[in-house]
């Protein structure tokens, strides 16, 4: 007897074990999981009586809000109100969106409508895979009003074979690397930015920080490298030059200037520019320190301001270069239609009104007034810290509606307007890169970058001595065949237009 | 029907039991058993159809074997394979053998409150996440603040750049790996030898058996039937790599990669641009059916030696 209950309970030990193995490991069950899903995908709202509300279900991007059910209750008056729709808002945190929406989407769970861009929830692999709604038709139905406001360029940027899937947000349309300067350490060693113009114009400054404060890595991470080329798809270094006159695809890491770059980045290092493990570092923790004389980011009218506000103490930058229109800036923020809603009207109306509808795009951003902000003016607030609402302006809708905070300048969002007619196209802009018959060698190829990339950038390694192995091995993982498959569908695009 | 009256009165007599595996049997068919034909993505190129995952299945088209290409027509395959499999192996031996240890260890600890805390001390580290562990090893191992470089710096040694270093890692790996797992695995040991009938232990002490002749003679004999069981069922797992340990404890560091790339690394890494449902599913697929087949040889080699002690 003794013996049997030992087995039994030996087995429950090991099911557990299994049961752990099984949840934690593999992409499989996951994928499946919707096997059981789909047995609720009716039961979301029966058709709705003429006079009844239909309730939209909208995930987007963020942390979640504590208060987010009381301003959803007002949020609901208003819509039902109007256009007699009431919403359902599930908020998934930044690191986690991606992924569940993958799965959500791809299962088939119901939802209406759901954020979707170039870094977050892949808007083209989406729209490709049958997600979302087709909504060219719509837009001129029920979404007049999007149309009005928004820059056409958003629009016509964001197609693909032709057809718009989701509706971007009105916001910058280019973007533009800066450096971004320290002005602490700037004033202190009398430094003149503007003559960081390229990597290597940055040399003297580095040099003058390094040699008066031993201690501060003026470079602090792996700030990312700007390489004048074009991507044809994130993370894989296949592209063309930024000034092409002959759309030729190239191994972005065979060519003059990312050598270049890495040689620069090489002599950084070995100058004690970069901390000596910065090919492992993650997170930004110099911005608290303050210890970094300069990184890369890309900037947006009065990004000084907001930087030199988060950090709390000052933020100068000087641009690499114009701002430049690129497929993924053009998609960086976008509300999508699920192909499977019920309510594809609604959904539009609701998206339409998001983005012209002032009080309800200033309510679903900052909240409910004298909760969660005060208001100073009639375009102006102040938010109430700690509040429990607070949402990423970028990513719900129509920007330039927004109430300005007090150190904004009261012209922000003409001057918004200013840098998006400003801006010049890249020459990718529309060309939206099919991966379907290279997916191998793109897994394959991404292991390799992932495997030399970071080691490149930050000069942790020689590149005299790895980028050729680097190369070669690009090329045993077959960039060969994406060049040739990229090249391939760039010339029918372009013999297209 | 005389049958099936037989088998109802079996499963009267067994209701007991049957109701302690109910839980884990419903789970396995929940999770495990259900989801199962949705392997047949990884042959498909899965599209998506509006009219949910079923209809998106059917629909898809079939494509064979090209999902499975990724793995074998890289460079790394081999490489990602010998990894997976050597570590593993690393770990079912070390692991093994450290916790049947600490079990004996424990079991023989006089003050019972005492061992209590050394299990529950020990067991501690298997409830922290992979993240957390990194961060535990990045504080020994960080260039120029980490505990073990100080220390070098202290006896006048050189530091060492160990986030470069290769040759480190199989050992910083496996021994991050022992920490965490050897408490829990220690608990199903433990339990197995407080279940040994202890007149063994008195017949033998009464013949003047030394403590260490009770282990060998009596300890672990009366064991290794379970040590059999859990080492086949870690067979099965051989091919899959705990991701965690070999993604954020060398905090992907690209330089590391010949010692930590895994299938599972491997597959994450190389599916994040495209998000390749039908490749990451062949993935799934392929590890466990090789795990299947070892586990199948290894019960078949165990049979082989001594039927008593083969899983079926």
């Amino acid at each position: 007897m003794r013996k049997s209950v030992l087995l039994v309970l030996t087995f429950i030990m090991l099911a557990s074990i299994a049961l752990a193995g099984c949840s934690s490991g593999s992409k499989d069950t996951k994928s499946s999981e919707g096997t059981k899903d789909t047995g609720t995908t009716d039961t979301q709202v029966t058709p709705e009586k003429k006079e009844d509300p239909v309730t939209l279900l909208w995930y987007t991007i963020g942390g979640p809000q504590k208060d987010q059910d009381k301003v959803l209750t007002e949020v609901n008056k208003y819509l039902q109100e109007k256009i007699n729709v009431k919403l359902d808002m599930k908020v998934i945190d930044w690191g986690d969106y991606s992924q569940k929406m993958q799965v959500i989407a791809a299962s088939g769970e119901p939802f209406d409508i759901a954020f979707t861009s170039s870094w977050a929830f892949n808007y083209v692999e989406g729209a490709r895979k049958g997600y979302f709604l087709e909504l060219d038709e719509l837009l001129n139905q029920s979404g007049q009003g999007i149309k009005e406001v928004l820059n056409p360029a958003f629009l016509e940027g964001s197609k693909v074979n032709g057809h718009n899937y989701a509706i971007p947000t009105n916001k910058e349309l280019p973007a533009q690397a800066v450096w971004r300067f320290n002005k602490n350490l700037v004033d202190k060693y009398k430094l003149d930015i503007t003559q960081a113009t390229m990597l290597e114009s940055l040399a003297p400054m580095l040099k003058a920080v390094k040699a008066g404060e031993p201690d501060v890595y003026p470079i602090p991470s792996n700030i990312g490298m700007y390489l004048p080329f074009d991507f044809a798809l994130e993370g894989i270094p296949v592209g063309v030059p930024m000034n092409t006159t002959d759309f030729k695809m190239v191994n972005i890491w065979e060519s003059v200037e990312a050598k270049q770059v890495f040689k620069t980045m090489r002599e950084y290092y070995q100058a004690g520019y970069l901390p000596p493990d910065v090919a492992t570092k993650q997170g930004n923790d110099f911005e608290k320190t303050g210890k970094w004389l300069v990184d890369k980011q890309h900037t947006v009218p009065f990004a000084d301001i907001q930087w030199t506000e988060s950090m709390k103490y000052p933020i100068v930058s000087t641009p690499i270069h114009e701002p430049l229109v690129f497929n993924w800036s053009v998609t960086g923020s976008m509300q999508a239609i699920s192909a499977k809603t019920k309510y594809p009207k609604q959904a539009m109306e609701f998206l339409n009104l998001l983005n012209t509808d002032k009080y309800l795009r200033n309510l679903i951003n900052n909240g409910i007034e004298g909760v969660h902000y005060k208001r100073l003016t009639a375009d102006t607030y102040e938010p109430i810290p700690d509040s429990g609402y607070s949402m990423p302006s970028f990513t719900l809708g129509n920007m330039f509606l927004l109430d300005k905070l007090k150190a904004d300048p009261a012209d922000k969002w003409e001057q918004y307007k200013k840098f998006n007619d400003s801006a010049k196209n890249a020459p990718l802009l529309g060309f939206q890169f099919d991966p379907t018959n290279v997916m191998t060698e793109i897994a394959n190829v991404k292991n390799a970058v992932d495997e030399f990339g970071p080691s490149f950038n930050t000069g942790s390694v020689d590149p005299e001595k790895m980028l050729p192995k680097a190369i070669e091995k690009l090329k045993a993982q077959g960039i060969e065949k994406i060049i040739a498959e990229a090249q391939k569908q760039l010339d029918a695009w372009r013999a297209s237009k | 029907m005389k049958g099936l009256l037989r088998w109802l009165k079996l499963v009267g007599r067994n209701k007991a039991l049957l109701l302690m595996v109910l839980p884990g049997f419903v789970w396995f068919l929940l999770f495990c058993y259900l989801p199962m034909p949705g392997a047949l993505i990884a042959f498909k190129d899965y599209q998506f159809s509006r009219d949910g995952f079923l209809a998106s299945m059917i629909e898809s088209k079939w494509v064979g074997f090209k999902n499975f290409e990724y793995l074998f027509k890289t460079e790394d395959a081999y490489l990602i394979v010998r990894n997976t499999l050597l570590y593993n192996a690393a770990f079912i031996i070390l692991g093994t053998l450290f916790a049947v240890l600490v079990a004996i260890v424990i079991s023989e600890i006089a003050n019972k409150k005492l061992a209590k805390i050394y299990q529950t001390g020990m067991f501690l580290p298997h409830f922290l996440s992979w993240v957390i562990v990194s961060y535990f090893v990045f504080s020994f191992l960080s260039v120029d603040k980490g505990v073990l470089n100080q220390f070098l710096t202290w006896i006048g040694a050189d530091p060492e750049f160990w986030y470069t270093e290769t040759k480190f890692w199989p050992y910083i790996l496996i021994i991050v790996n022992l920490w965490k797992g050897v408490g829990y695995g220690s608990v199903i040991y433990l339990a197995a030898i407080v279940g040994i009938d202890k007149s063994y232990f008195e017949a033998a002490m009464i013949d003047g058996a030394s403590k260490w002749q009770q282990i060998r003679n009596i300890t672990i004999p009366m064991i290794t039937p379970i040590i059999v069981i859990m080492f086949i069922l870690a067979v099965g797992g051989i091919f899959r790599a705990d991701f965690g340990l070999f993604y954020q404890v060398p905090r992907d560091t690209g330089a590391l990669y010949s010692v930590t790339n895994v299938i599972d690394t491997f597959v994450y890494r190389g599916l994040k641009v495209t998000g390749n449902i039908g490749m990451s599913t062949a993935a799934g697929l392929y590890q466990s059916v090789v795990g299947f087949i070892l586990v199948l040889v290894t019960n078949f080699i165990v049979r082989k030696i001594n039927k008593e002690q083969a899983l079926f």
